[in-house]
């Protein structure tokens, strides 16, 4: 290959293989959900936006999917403070065991859900002559979710905590703050950022998440049908621009997230 | 500490009474320290007097910052107790114990302003007269025009003045330097410990400072305390441990420091042939000594007249001539022909810049250093044969290394 006066001819060419590559793999079934659903004009796919039961998904995945986040990024606060403030025996195992949803298939991890909470589960066949049905619920979407997104949160919030200075932390101790008030007023403002993305990590995720929900929902539609479930059901009853609708809903809100994830990042971590 | 009297052959100040005068704001009594089966502190004994300013100097891995971290509460002492204004806090938790901590980093909270940091301790109290108390402490450390800056968007010694002003806002019972100057360049630093100082003196708050730069220690402290893995050399004014250091350690810590052996006769101190008179009383007669002097105490004479108040010590040769800036150093080599009666198989003297090798003390080679003046006036030349006399220096035990006698 020639130089020609600072001219390198690999960059042009390795950033149009780069793009190419990308094209039938990402960018054009991205590019065809939205011209195939709104091939037949935007009312059309208003109006299969506005179906009750698709309104209904997309309320629940949002809702299951808050409650979630909520659950495991407190948990994930709970959970880095724990394990990079104390050297305890056994911190790497549990560690470890945090991570492992990541590498679960989340037909497995559904599938687990049943075996612990279903109607014949080790814990479910105790609940069950309570009344308490804890599978085929909102419920069980939650636990679903937490399940799938539990190293999440976590993953983005130790590595903030384990490389804070403990003398922010003891200065705020020797100036006479108890510890919530350090927490309160040191701690928590310098994860503000990975919060945050953690959060929205989760969230996007939480949403998203079809495999496990599947085998724990029971997929009811009107009752426990969130929105991927109802893109599948739609799919499969060959109603594709019912489902399309949805798929753009949900393609939309993943590109909103990770803007925000990425053009925010200097907010998030400001120091 | 107990070897004070022990030396000092001639006092050029009425030695300082080591006890702090006015009565004791921190107190530090019997501290021990362990982690796992290593001790790093031994039976640490300190007072701070109200207003003073007390500077641990040591080495890295003597124990100083651990020192701090039990004042502070920060650490627990494995025995011992620490007592401020009269009150044990051994068993109190670090925001109970109002003590105020100025660490290396000076540990700003990053996503408050500086005002914000300032006033942390005042909000926390849920004191009313906040805003009055910053604005009185911004001005004291000359920030005020900096409130509203965040730390990463100030210097390293900005930085440092809010974090002083930071703790002085609930008004500790003292306060702890953490190698205040650490990260800072050298003209920083200089400039910084005058104002520090300054500013202590006018807050009337009784610090601890915590280095391993002796210049630092000096012109810092009211006293000094040298230590030296895990216990106290020596507690003294500057003056006294310079000038009248208690160990070898001290001496060699401080500074250049030239070691002699030599013997106790009555009425003058054997150092190989040379006598130099002195009245040792704590010595018995022939006990074995080593000597040492400071590179200013050397004088360079080209004949056999001393001025009055210089001990001959032995002719020598000029070795060496350099030029260092301030004072010129020159390298002797003394003639100490005599039979050595206290030769022990050790290093028989530390210099701490030059020459590491062992050597006999018959061929004893010293530093001395001449200010300016004195050497332009008569210029020495290397090889040339001269005569070096003492005009002070201190005694101490053959077996000072350990510290308590």
């Amino acid at each position: 290959m020639r130089h020609v006066r600072g001219f390198d001819v690999v960059r042009p060419l390795s950033i149009g293989m780069l793009v190419f590559m990308m094209l039938p793999l990402v960018f054009l079934p991205l590019a065809s959900i939205f011209i195939f659903g709104t091939s037949n004009g935007l009312d059309k796919f208003w109006a299969a936006l506005m179906q009750p039961e698709a309104i209904f998904a997309l309320k629940l995945s949002m809702a299951t999917s808050f409650w979630a986040t909520v659950f495991n990024v407190i948990f994930g606060l709970f959970a880095s403070y724990v394990l990079s403030r104390y050297n305890f025996w056994g911190r790497n195992a549990l560690i470890v065991t945090i991570s492992l949803p990541t590498a679960i298939p989340t037909a497995v991890a559904g599938f687990a859900l049943l075996l612990l909470w279903g109607p014949y589960g080790t814990l479910g066949r105790l609940l069950a002559p309570q009344g308490i049905q804890v599978m085929f619920t909102a419920g069980a979407i939650i636990l679903a979710n937490v399940f799938v997104t539990f190293p999440l949160a976590f993953g983005v919030i130790k590595p903030v905590f384990d490389t804070m200075s403990r003398s922010l932390e003891e200065a705020s101790a020797t100036i006479g703050a108890t510890r919530w008030q350090t927490f309160w007023h040191v701690t928590l403002p310098s994860l503000r950022g990975a919060i945050v993305s953690g959060a929205l990590l989760t969230f996007a995720r939480a949403v998203g998440e079809f495999g496990s929900t599947i085998l724990v929902s029971g997929n009811l539609a009107g009752r426990t049908q969130t929105a991927p479930l109802y893109i599948f059901a739609k799919f499969n009853e060959g109603q594709i621009e019912a489902a399309n609708a949805i798929a753009i809903v949900l393609a939309l809100f993943s590109f909103l997230i990770f803007s925000v994830l990425f053009f925010a990042r200097d907010w998030l971590d400001v120091d | 500490m107990k070897a004070k009297e022990t030396l000092i052959p001639r006092h050029e100040e009425p030695a300082a009474a080591a006890q702090p005068p006015r009565p004791a704001a921190a107190s530090v009594v019997g501290i021990s320290k362990r982690f796992g089966k290593a001790s790093v502190l031994e039976n640490i004994s300190f007072d701070v007097a109200e207003g003073e300013v007390l500077v641990l100097l040591g080495a890295s891995g003597s124990g100083k910052t651990t020192i701090l971290r039990i004042i502070a509460g920060l650490e627990m002492p494995y025995t011992g107790k620490v007592i401020l204004h009269g009150k044990e806090v051994t068993e109190l938790p670090a925001r109970e114990r109002g003590v105020g901590v100025i660490f290396q980093s000076y540990a700003l909270f990053p996503k408050m302003t500086v005002e914000k940091n300032v006033g942390y301790g005042l909000r926390i109290r849920k004191r009313k007269e906040i805003k009055q108390t910053v604005n009185e402490l911004l001005s004291l450390v000359q920030l005020e025009e900096h409130r509203k800056k965040y730390p990463s968007q100030l210097s390293g010694g900005q930085q440092q003045r809010v974090a002083i002003a930071r703790t002085l806002a609930y008004k500790p019972e003292v306060l702890l330097f953490d190698e205040p100057f650490g990260a800072l360049d050298t003209q920083t630093r200089v400039h910084l410990r005058r104002e520090i100082r300054a500013l202590l003196k006018k807050v009337n708050v009784p610090a601890i400072f915590i280095t391993h730069d002796q210049e630092e220690a000096l012109e810092l402290g009211d006293r000094v305390a040298v230590l030296n893995v895990g216990h106290i050399e020596q507690i003294g004014t500057p003056f006294e441990i310079y000038n009248h250091p208690a160990t070898e350690y001290v001496a060699t810590f401080l500074g250049a420091a030239n070691i002699l052996d030599a013997v106790v006769r009555k009425g003058f101190l054997e150092v190989g042939p040379a006598q130099i008179p002195a009245t040792l009383e704590s010595f018995c007669d022939g006990a074995c000594v080593k000597i040492v002097f400071r590179p200013e105490d050397v004088s360079v004479n080209r004949g056999d007249f001393l001025r009055p108040g210089h001990h001959r010590l032995a002719s020598a040769r000029i070795e060496e001539v350099s030029f260092v800036g301030a004072y010129e150093r020159v390298r002797l080599r003394l003639d100490l022909g005599g039979a050595d009666e206290c030769k022990t198989s050790e290093t028989p003297y530390y210099l701490t810049t030059d020459t590491p090798e062992s050597q006999a003390q018959a061929t004893k080679s010293i530093i001395a250093t001449r200010p300016k003046p004195e050497a332009s006036a008569t210029r020495l030349q290397v090889g040339e044969r001269v005569v070096v006399a003492l005009t002070s220096f201190t005694v101490l035990p053959e077996k000072s290394a350990k510290g308590t006698s």
